[in-house]
């Protein structure tokens, strides 16, 4: 009968859907998406630190920071192998 | 050899649309001002101001979109643009001759002879138009016979080309100019991460910003691939005929696209996701209640004309929905397929027009176009063809910047005269 839309304003999404969208959002950064727990990061970063106390954010606070923690991680990762790479470059000859 | 996939064609042929957007009758909750579009002074507010009755100021307003709306869309094609500009004059790979052609555009135009060389273009033009008016036929008839599953099929395909294949290929030949070396498992990561959540953002959920940025970039990856692979004079001409075919396939009763927009209300259900740039919010429809249900589904149909890239999938109706009340912002939706054609026509005309007086004269014309098929389509409210006007003039400039006031200007140089 009636269809549904998504709406893109976290505003109008009950908490619920939030957190789990937060939560889809963090577990799907484990399929080496780092840009993923980024965008989970920014996007929820109001709803988790800046928003008046509701029920869910304190679940939606810990996906927020172990997906900058993840987001950490990797930027770690990539900066020093990209290092690597260009420093011995010439000398692998690839 | 390259080619391009039918699902690209497919991907622009249906959505050269400017579509309202409709105000449902129903007050409710005043959205974030600075997402709104309605702030602007004509329109109803009705949607926003509780305890209006939305009937009256439907009949106050002339004009259903003001200024604000027509700034929302000039920024994001004023962007692909700026994106096809930039790739083009500093990637020389796009601007390059190339003996490879579309399967769609068979004959070459390396002839010398000028008769036979509009001969070749206007021959590509005919099969690349048919070509297209085909797939949109095709997918008319799939729709009315509900085969949803392959037409999201054949989105997702097309989507994921453009989002891995083209932006691998984008990214080695900005690589290469700038001659910079990137290790393989890097640019895998990169175009993973790039590709991935361009699908999640485009066909699921995401932010809504992100999600227009990817349109844009998709729209202007496929721009690149027809300025590169798109002989010249057949470029300018399937322009002109795509324009035409647009401005049928929406306006007459007959049309494809028509049809299309009108089953799509028979059955109150909104057209395809991921095709279409939405400047506004949507909103969360409630299951529970029909009534708005269906003033959705009208609003959104409508909307899903204009070729935005909002998603309006019946895809994402997989949960059940909360009670909430349906509203939806007031905004414009614009079909992918145009941001990829206004674009084709800057790039082309930066690629093998004079200088940048063309390529600026080619921007204007496009925006003025733009804002005169708004002012229609306030008017009219009803979903319009995009391409047609802003076509026309860009043509128009293009032809006689290119031949009347570059070689004016030139002279005038030549002669230290300023003017």
């Amino acid at each position: 009968q009636g269809h549904c839309a998504f709406t893109m304003n976290l505003e109008r999404l009950p908490n619920e859907e939030k957190l789990t969208l937060c939560r889809k959002y963090y577990l799907g950064g484990f399929a080496l998406l780092p840009f993923l727990w980024f965008v989970n990061v920014v996007w929820f970063f109001k709803e988790a630190f800046i928003k008046p106390p509701f029920t869910e954010q304190t679940q939606i606070k810990s996906y927020v920071k172990r997906s900058a923690l993840g987001l950490l991680f990797w930027v770690s990762v990539l900066t020093t192998w990209i290092t690597i790479y260009q420093h011995f470059r010439a000398q692998w000859g690839e | 050899m390259m080619s391009v996939s039918d699902s690209d064609e497919e991907l622009y042929n249906e959505r050269t649309a400017l579509v309202p957007a409709q105000n449902p009758p129903v007050p409710s909750y005043r959205p974030d001002p600075e997402l709104s579009p309605t702030e602007d002074s004509d329109n109803k507010t009705a949607g926003l101001d509780p305890g209006v009755e939305p009937e009256e100021d439907e009949e106050e307003e002339p004009l259903k979109y003001g200024a604000k709306h027509v700034i929302m869309l000039f920024v994001p094609v004023t962007l692909c643009m700026a994106v096809v500009v930039a790739t083009i004059k500093s990637v020389s790979f796009y601007s390059e001759k190339t003996t490879q052609q579309l399967i769609y555009t068979p004959f070459s135009e390396d002839t010398p002879d000028v008769g036979r060389r509009l001969l070749h273009s206007v021959l590509n033009t005919a099969i690349m138009i048919s070509v297209i008016v085909v797939m949109t036929v095709l997918l008319v008839v799939l729709y009315k016979n509900r085969c949803y599953k392959f037409i999201h099929g054949w989105l997702i395909l097309s989507s994921l080309m453009l989002l891995f294949w083209f932006s691998f290929m984008y990214l080695g030949e900005v690589f290469r100019t700038y001659n910079v070396a990137v290790d393989y498992p890097t640019i895998a990561m990169v175009i993973w991460n790039f590709g991935a959540v361009g699908m999640l953002c485009i066909h699921w959920k995401g932010p809504l910003q992100l999600q227009q940025a990817y349109l844009i970039l998709i729209s202007a990856l496929m721009a690149l691939v027809f300025i590169k692979y798109l002989p010249e004079w057949s470029t300018w001409v399937i322009l002109g005929a795509i324009s035409v075919y647009d401005l049928v396939a929406v306006l007459s009763p007959k049309g494809p696209l028509r049809m299309l927009v009108e089953t799509a209300q028979e059955r109150n259900e909104p057209i395809f996701p991921a095709l279409i740039y939405s400047s506004a919010m949507m909103w969360t429809v409630t299951m529970a209640n029909p009534a708005d249900g269906q003033r959705f589904e009208t609003g959104s149909d409508e909307e899903a004309e204009l070729n935005g890239g909002r998603a309006e999938p019946q895809s994402r109706c997989l949960r059940p929905v909360t009670e909430e009340e349906l509203e939806e912002e007031r905004g414009v939706k614009l079909g992918l397929g145009d941001f990829i054609f206004y674009s084709v026509l800057v790039g082309k005309a930066a690629a093998t027009g004079g200088d940048w007086n063309t390529t600026l004269a080619c921007f204007v014309a496009i925006l003025i176009g733009l804002c005169l098929t708004l002012l229609l389509l306030a008017i009219f409210r009803k979903a319009l063809p995009a391409l047609p006007i802003s076509i026309a003039f860009g043509l128009i400039f293009y032809f006689s910047t290119d031949f009347l006031v570059q070689p004016f200007m030139d002279n005038l140089a030549n002669h230290q005269f300023y003017i």
